[in-house]
């Protein structure tokens, strides 16, 4: 990733940081001093290298793992905010990323019975819990919305 | 990737699909510590295979499942 690349996606994180959302394309060009058509391409570009993820059908931003842009079944209450993550991992992600514990609200795929779940000191206060990923490792990139 | 009550709800949730792999909420815990602790930073660069590789593996997240393309 080139050092442009790596500003407009720094930028981008923050951004979504401060906001407690998604900044838009014009957002970031605002901040950046880049065109909205510059953001629009770059983020393109970080798109393909998995460094975040654009709604398909809008060029929004859809994912800047492990922050989710659009409601999800994980809600995290982390540095006195709420957010959504993508999945369970990303769920646990976003405490590591802002380098704060978190509250987690889901509930079970299977039986829709609320789960919550704090993190103290980088560790899951309910230790009775499972994980379960069910598409292998070298297939996550294939379809990262399903994953 | 979800969380469940108990591996009897995994299997109920499968209802006959292939099971992929299962861990404890503390290990993927951890995962994600690893994983995106770096995520924010300001002189972040994106992880190599090799380096997130290496996290699973450290972390005992071994064999096929969790080998990286």
């Amino acid at each position: 990733m080139d050092q442009p690349g790596l500003d407009l996606r720094n930028l981008t994180y923050r951004m979504f940081v401060e906001l407690g959302r998604a900044p838009s394309a014009d957002e970031v060009a605002g901040t950046s001093g880049l065109s909205q058509d510059a953001v629009l391409a770059g983020w393109r570009r970080l798109h393909d290298t998995h460094a975040l993820v654009l709604n398909p059908a809008t060029a929004e931003i859809r994912m800047a793992n492990p922050f989710s842009a659009v409601p999800t079944s994980y809600r995290v209450h982390a540095d006195e905010r709420w957010w959504y993550a993508n999945c369970a991992w990303d769920a646990f992600g976003i405490g590591a990323a802002l380098h704060v514990d978190g509250h987690i609200e889901t509930s079970c795929p299977d039986c829709r019975e609320p789960i919550t779940v704090e993190t103290l000191n980088q560790r899951p206060d309910d230790d009775h819990l499972l994980f379960h990923c069910l598409v292998p490792a070298a297939q996550w990139w294939n379809d990262i919305l399903f994953t | 990737m979800n969380l469940f009550r108990s591996e009897e709800h995994i299997q109920r949730w499968l209802g006959g699909r292939d099971p992929g792999a299962t861990i404890t909420v503390t290990k993927i815990c951890e995962l994600a510590y690893a994983w995106w602790g770096d995520r924010l930073s300001a002189d972040w660069q994106p992880h190599t295979r090799g380096q997130n590789q290496a996290i699973l593996d450290t972390l005992g997240l071994v064999g096929e499942f969790w080998r990286l393309p």
